[in-house]
């Protein structure tokens, strides 16, 4: 187990190094060139390499690279090249949004979604299976600026109960805060549950064809207990990593939403910078997604051999 | 204004009158005498991390309401484009407009109670030559040879040529008042209606009344916060729901759907902005001057105005001047959709069978569409145009200007002046075409050399005649700037340089109580 969990955290080194090769080496091949982009038509070829020296832009690219490197390292990702301020700054209240939208969103969806998923595969093949998989099927492909989109006309333009936009004020208070992002928190919620649903009720299913299962209804144990504590415990791996990815992709994949919300969040402020050239704002946020990738299903998979019985041999498998 | 309905409204600004659009914001203003207090909510169209307090990097609209509420300047531009004082209570040029002028305003303190001297103007001023200045205005402070107080409240601007448009000039949002030898402009300081109580780039701005503001009574009132909405329906959603009370740059359907709306009603400024095709005249094939009169035929005006524009807007000639300007000359035939002509042209540019690449962008607004039609049209003569869409990212440094055929799009400046020594002088910045003649440079600086107005005149008609033989730019339609403004917001007129009252109005406005 041990060795087990070191070897997985060695290889989530590994590639979170080679991702900062890619985001370094694919930064360096964005059309135009930094300087001028990101001071704009006006400036005399002066400033520009002002602008090289002080940012170090004008040195070889491998050294740049080991710099960089070796201050995120050490926690420092560098000055923004437009705001001339800590990248760290820029992030932080950024960074801050995102966590509490992927937070709020996956405690809604994942208990809804496993409940809904375990619900269905109980019930598989009846009238709850087959409603609720038409609708989770619908919701999971229906994209989200749809449902946001929807969502905004109804509850805020026309009946007025929630704000349309999730811009949280200067002084907003907390109440003001939840008002702000129900509607994005919503429309995510929907979109992940609907598809967390869905792969519930599959991992589930496929499991209660196994023939532990059938052994454990032979045995006379219920079909609450059977699915509730037997198969779930199975499908806690293979679910962990499905919520994995899902909030993965609330951190650094939510830039629609982000958009239709004006919600000033990570995904939105790495398209921004890579429009303004602020390559060392684009490098921080490529990695932070890249390790929230990382650490996430690194998690998923430690949970999964936690709760893996064949991988716990001091413990019989009997119920 | 919102007492008119939606369709009288835009025939009005369909005529292109700024006279009309004065005189209904006129009687807006009229109606109800300004009352004290209440936060306003600002929805912004651009986003940026660019954003900045530093007046010399200013280039996104965002930044410029960030200058004239925090900052004082010199004169502003009036609803008709005239210049008025602000700082300089009163401003005139020598006999030959060598030297300006201006006499201050005494008694006008920072926000940090100092008292704003000469020395803090000649800075503000003067600080956008120095080399080590990226500034944006670099440009349009060549001309200045010197700037030397006369007194304590009165400064003089020695000019190397002459400029009759001076005043307009320094009353730019780059030439914002700041103090002598700032270089940090983090904690911004300025003598203006608001002070900066938060400021996190790309995300908000907030400002509250600065109670010691130099024009009395104001500003109506008591703070303001600006925030970025991207998406033009979540823009127009948030005003309708509320949410903001005023937003830039309203699209398409939403238009309508505000102008229905109880609460809310479009806010239309007619101005010279405006997307254009341009030909790089330095290169095969787009230096063949006869592709761009063929395509100057392939436009249907009326159809681009009605339908994509939706009809705010007015029909334009191939020239960047528009016809409510003192300086349009009305003697140039108009080109409208006529396929024989382009035919012709066509023909005579022995382009052949080849296929003509057009490059758009969303970068250029409505380019994307533009280029459908013209499209559309060329196929019926047996002309192909490939339109290659490029993203916007990067757009102006890698795509504009570097290909044949491309979009450009241009926002009205203060004077026409100003926009053709930036983008049709000889080696200019945004002289996309790398359009070269020494003529066009010599008439648009006796345009701005000469004082008298009928000669003026005279010399603006050879200027639009030249570039619209150029064959460098198809200019089909100038854009008005359709806004969106909460019907409690009150006391905000069009000034033709930019959204919402040419980006200078939270001194001015007011909420109905």
């Amino acid at each position: 187990m041990l060795a087990f969990a070191l070897r997985r955290i060695g290889t989530a080194l590994l590639v979170l190094v080679a991702v900062s090769v890619l985001v370094f080496a694919g930064c360096e091949e964005l059309p135009g060139d930094v300087a001028e982009v990101s001071l704009g038509n006006f400036a005399s070829p002066d400033n520009v390499r002002a602008l090289r020296a002080e940012f170090g832009l004008d040195r070889p690219a491998p050294l740049r690279y080991a710099d960089w490197l070796v201050g995120m390292v050490k926690g420092d990702f560098g000055r923004s090249i437009t705001t001339r301020t800590p990248v760290a700054k820029l992030l932080r209240e950024r960074a801050a949004n995102t966590g509490i939208l992927a937070l709020a969103t996956t405690v809604i969806a994942v208990p809804v979604a496993i409940g809904l998923g375990l619900l269905m595969a109980l019930g598989s093949g009846g009238a709850l299976d087959r409603i609720g998989s038409v609708t989770v099927l619908a919701l999971s492909t229906t994209p989200e600026f749809l449902i946001g989109s929807v969502a905004v006309l109804f509850l805020a333009v026309k009946l007025r109960w929630l704000p349309a936009i999730a811009y949280i004020g200067a002084e907003a208070h907390f109440g003001a805060m939840v008002r702000a992002l129900a509607l994005p928190v919503a429309t995510l919620a929907i979109v992940v549950s609907a598809q967390l649903a869905r792969m519930t009720r599959a991992i589930i299913g496929n499991l209660l064809g196994r023939a532990f299962i059938e052994m454990a209804e032979l045995k006379g144990v219920g079909r609450w207990r059977v699915v509730g504590v037997h198969a779930l415990i199975n499908a806690i791996g293979p679910l962990a990593n499905v919520v994995a990815l899902n909030m993965a992709y609330l951190v650094s994949g939510v830039v629609v939403v982000e958009t239709i919300f004006a919600y000033p969040g990570l995904a939105r402020l790495m398209v921004d910078a890579v429009q303004a050239r602020d390559l060392p704002v684009v490098q921080a946020c490529a990695m932070i997604f890249c390790a929230a990738y990382v650490v996430l299903i690194l998690l998923a998979d430690l949970l999964a051999l936690l709760f893996d019985p064949r991988a716990r041999p001091t413990r019989t498998a009997t119920a | 204004m919102s007492t008119f309905p939606p369709i009288l409204r835009r025939r009005a600004f369909n005529a292109g009158l700024m006279g009309s659009a004065a005189v209904l914001a006129g009687a807006g203003v009229a109606r109800a005498a300004p009352t004290r207090g209440g936060a306003i909510r600002l929805g912004m169209a651009s986003q940026s991390t660019n954003d900045t307090f530093d007046s010399a990097r200013y280039l996104y609209g965002n930044d410029y309401v960030r200058g004239t509420s925090t900052y004082s300047y010199l004169t502003r531009l009036d609803e008709k484009g005239e210049v008025q004082p602000e700082v300089a209570e009163s401003f005139e040029p020598n006999k030959d407009a060598t030297s300006w002028t201006f006499k201050l305003r005494r008694g006008i303190t920072f926000h940090d109670g100092a008292t704003l001297s000469t020395d803090d103007v000649i800075f503000s001023i003067l600080r956008h030559q120095d080399p080590k200045t990226a500034s944006s205005a670099k440009q349009l402070v060549a001309n200045i040879k010197g700037v030397k107080a006369d007194g304590p409240d009165r400064i003089t601007v020695e000019l190397n040529a002459p400029d009759v448009d001076f005043a307009v000039l320094i009353g730019i949002f780059q030439f914002a008042l700041v103090k002598n030898g700032t270089t940090d402009f983090s904690k911004p300081i300025g003598t203006g209606a608001f002070t900066v109580k938060e400021f996190t780039p790309g995300v908000r701005t907030m400002g509250v009344r600065n109670p010691n503001f130099w024009k009395e009574g104001r500003p109506y009132i008591d703070s303001y916060e600006m925030f970025t909405i991207l998406d033009a329906s979540a823009r127009a959603n948030a005003l309708l729901s509320g949410d903001a009370d005023l937003i830039t740059e309203l699209r398409g359907a939403s238009i309508e759907e505000v102008a229905k709306s109880a609460t809310a009603q479009p806010f239309v400024t007619p101005a010279a902005r405006y997307t254009a095709m341009q030909a790089a005249v330095d290169r095969a094939p787009s230096d063949n001057k006869e592709i761009m009169y063929g395509l100057s035929y392939l436009i249907d005006r009326k159809r681009l105005l009605d339908t994509v524009y939706r009809g705010y807007g007015a029909i334009a000639n191939d020239f960047p001047i528009k016809s409510d300007s003192p300086y349009f000359d009305g003697a140039l035939p108009q080109p409208s959709l006529d396929h024989d002509k382009a035919k012709y042209h066509i023909g005579k540019s022995g382009l052949g069978n080849s296929r003509l690449e057009l490059t758009v962008s969303d970068a250029a607004i409505f380019s994307v569409e533009m280029g459908q039609l013209m499209q559309r049209e060329a196929s019926r003569i047996g002309l192909n145009i490939d339109l290659k869409r490029e993203p916007n990212d990067a757009y102006w440094n890698v795509v504009a200007g570097k290909r044949p055929f491309f979009a450009t799009n241009f926002h009205p400046r203060p004077t026409y002046n100003m926009l053709l020594n930036l983008a049709f002088k000889s080696n200019a910045v945004w002289n996309f075409s790398h359009y070269n003649n020494s003529d066009l440079d010599g008439l648009i600086d006796k345009a701005r050399a000469t004082l008298d107005v009928g000669q003026r005149k005279e010399i603006y008609g050879q200027i639009e005649k030249t570039i619209a033989g150029a064959g460098m730019i198809v200019l089909p339609c100038f854009m008005s700037y359709v806004d969106g403004v909460s019907n409690k917001v009150k006391g905000l007129t069009p000034v033709p340089v930019g959204n919402l009252g040419g980006f200078n109005f939270t001194d001015r406005i007011w909420l109905e109580s």
